[in-house]
């Protein structure tokens, strides 16, 4: 294992029961991610990708093998140490955005500040520059449902990087964009990826993402190929 | 400071989700309003009735009875054995208590009534007339004739009307008393009816009679009174007073109006039982339907619940904000409840609503409910807690589903 990496699977089995049947997402995956990296998961459905997501954001836990964040092995931690960290660490992009839609855009964008004590006057002058980042600045009072498809997941990877994560999960972000938006929320991830050094772990079917990532991983059958 | 503005934080985010679904939360604020109205009204029914009952109790006995202890305790073999013999110099030290406004002095007798060709039992009470009728007020109505004068040379009486129907009589007509003296000598007296009166209880008028106390003691054939009923400056002067008096008057015994208010104990228990099993039922709906608001709104929000958990948002904190939804529901359903019934309250003061006789009486009483601060304000705590508590249990309970499950949710 090297010590760089911001997050480690080692020999990582996971199984669901999906009705009567026991299905095997994940045989035995080691995996390791760099800080700054921009992974991409790849692979057809069923294959794994979403179930890596999940262990490598700490929404659920490994049945065999270890699921190590900045060198710690997440499988002592108690639910509450594990929200704390996805609080403190870890970004989440969703395919379909999941914006509160009773929040404005900059009330959304403001979320993980909120959470994690950030003073009021930082959190405004943060969410400010993080909007004007993403080219929102001017929709910062509007609800979700005033902007859209490309707009909302603009707002969400905002909202995502907003507290400086370490690590990003991206699940499908570009998959209900066309082409010209999915450019328009691609760039800001690559760039603030690199700038602030935060490894976004992105599954996704989308060539004109996966192409523009450092690395690929491809999954089949919940084996890394 | 920090707890303060993140508590305002979520209390704006559980106040914008509560009008998420304005239908819903109408529905889930009309029955908490109508919960919290039908508690209100049916808890100030209860305390005008309670407050009526009281002030009649007290204008009956007097807020306190003050007599010798075996009146109280020991049935007596002859009229008036445990009666009181130097009512006069007791009354005067009575009126040393700075609460005290009238001591009347009562003799309880009973007896025969006759008009020569039925007679019939009686149950009287020699009484000091002006002072007596003045604190009855509203309690006892004249019917027929006029009230006794204390001055009047001829033995008079007032009778129930429901005796005085029985007997033929009406005012000016000529009766005889029977009774025992207190040596247990029969011994009868001829009056004249002075008027004719009503209670509103026609088991009481059916036996009913009031005389002079001179009238009650001659026939009697003793100086003594019964008991001397004390009434103060107001009901809530009552325990305090009966304390002092107590101290004045060590060898007789005090006792307050409660302690005689058979009715007004059986009422208010039996009214406690009535209203506290319906305060009980409408609270039970009110949890229904704020917990099953919560949980339809939980299930639509599943996966928004999902996603502010797998940002790090705590089940405490989520849980917290559904409690203040149920709050801002509950304050809602509260505060319109609390206005609809202060505003019956008042329209039935400013329009008298007539209810009919209750059982055991013969006049109806006015529809009134008592505007109560105290009761307004546990009620509304109370609706508000229990909407708070619901939303929690509710919340808590389906926080518990897996963030992964909850993100899969359609």
């Amino acid at each position: 294992m090297s010590q760089a990496a911001i997050i480690a699977l080692h020999d990582v089995h996971k199984s669901y029961r999906l009705g009567e049947h026991l299905v095997q997402a994940l045989r035995g995956v080691d995996l390791q991610v760099q800080r700054g990296e921009l992974l991409a998961l790849t692979g057809p459905s069923g294959s794994g990708k979403s179930t890596i997501l999940n262990l490598c954001g700490l929404i659920d836990r490994a049945d065999a093998g270890d699921v190590l964040v900045n060198g710690v092995n997440t499988k002592s931690l108690t639910e509450k140490q594990l929200t704390i960290q996805r609080r403190d660490t870890i970004g989440f992009i969703f395919q379909s955005f999941n914006l509160v839609p009773v929040m404005t855009v900059a009330e959304n964008v403001d979320y993980p500040l909120f959470l994690n004590g950030v003073p009021l006057a930082e959190r405004k002058e943060r969410v400010a520059a993080q909007l004007k980042a993403v080219g929102l600045h001017e929709h910062a009072q509007h609800l979700p449902d005033a902007l859209s498809g490309g707009q909302r997941q603009r707002v969400a990877i905002a909202r995502a990087l907003i507290k400086r994560p370490t690590i990003v999960i991206a699940d499908e972000p570009t998959a209900s964009l066309d082409s010209h938006t999915a450019d328009q929320v691609l760039d800001p991830m690559r760039e603030r990826g690199h700038a602030e050094g935060a490894a976004f772990i992105i599954a996704s079917h989308d060539e004109r993402l996966t192409r523009r990532t450092d690395r690929i991983v491809s999954l089949l059958d919940g084996r890394m190929q | 400071m920090k707890l303060i503005t993140d508590n305002i934080t979520w209390m704006t985010f559980a106040f914008h989700n509560s009008l998420r679904n304005h239908r819903r939360s109408l529905v889930t604020v009309a029955i908490a309003a109508l919960g919290t109205a039908g508690i209100l009204l049916a808890g100030g029914f209860a305390y005008s009735t309670y407050e009526g009952l009281s002030q009649a109790a007290a204008r009956t006995t007097g807020h306190l009875i003050v007599a010798t202890p075996a009146h109280f305790n020991v049935e007596e073999d002859v009229p008036l054995q445990y009666g009181m013999d130097n009512a006069p110099a007791l009354q005067q030290q009575l009126f040393s208590d700075p609460a005290v406004r009238y001591v009347l002095p009562r003799v309880d007798f009973s007896g025969l009534i006759s008009n020569g060709d039925k007679s019939t039992i009686m149950l009287a009470i020699g009484i000091d007339p002006e002072a007596e009728f003045a604190v009855k007020g509203p309690f006892l109505t004249v019917k027929e004739g006029q009230i006794l004068q204390a001055n009047s040379t001829e033995a008079e009486i007032m009778l129930g009307d429901g005796l005085a129907k029985s007997l033929k009589a009406k005012a000016g007509s000529d009766l005889t008393l029977m009774v025992s003296t207190v040596d247990g000598a029969l011994n009868a007296l001829d009056v004249k009816v002075k008027g004719v009166v009503a209670t509103g209880i026609p088991d009481i008028d059916k036996r009913l009679v009031y005389t002079d106390i001179k009238t009650a003691q001659k026939i009697l054939n003793t100086q003594r009174v019964s008991s001397l009923g004390v009434f103060l400056d107001s009901m809530q002067a009552t325990d305090a007073a009966q304390q002092r008096i107590g101290h004045l008057l060590p060898t007789m015994k005090v006792e307050t109006w409660l302690d005689e208010a058979f009715f007004y104990k059986s009422v208010r228990e039996l009214y406690n039982r009535i209203f506290g099993a319906l305060g009980l039922i409408i609270s039970i709906i009110v949890v229904f339907v704020v917990t099953n608001a919560m949980a339809m709104a939980i299930i639509e929000r599943t996966r928004e619940i999902g996603s502010l958990r797998a940002m790090g948002t705590l089940p405490s904190e989520l849980i917290r904000s559904f409690t203040f939804e149920g709050m801002f529901l509950g304050a809602a359903g509260a505060v319109t409840g609390a206005i609809i019934a202060i505003s019956i309250s008042v329209l039935l003061m400013i329009f008298p609503v007539e209810m009919p006789p209750p059982p055991g009486r013969s006049t109806g009483y006015p529809l009134l409910i008592t505007i109560d601060a105290a009761m307004y304000v546990v009620t509304l705590l109370g609706m508000i807690a229990l909407s708070m508590l619901s939303s929690g249990m509710i919340a808590r309970k389906t926080l518990q589903q897996p963030i992964v499950d909850a993100l899969a949710h359609n």
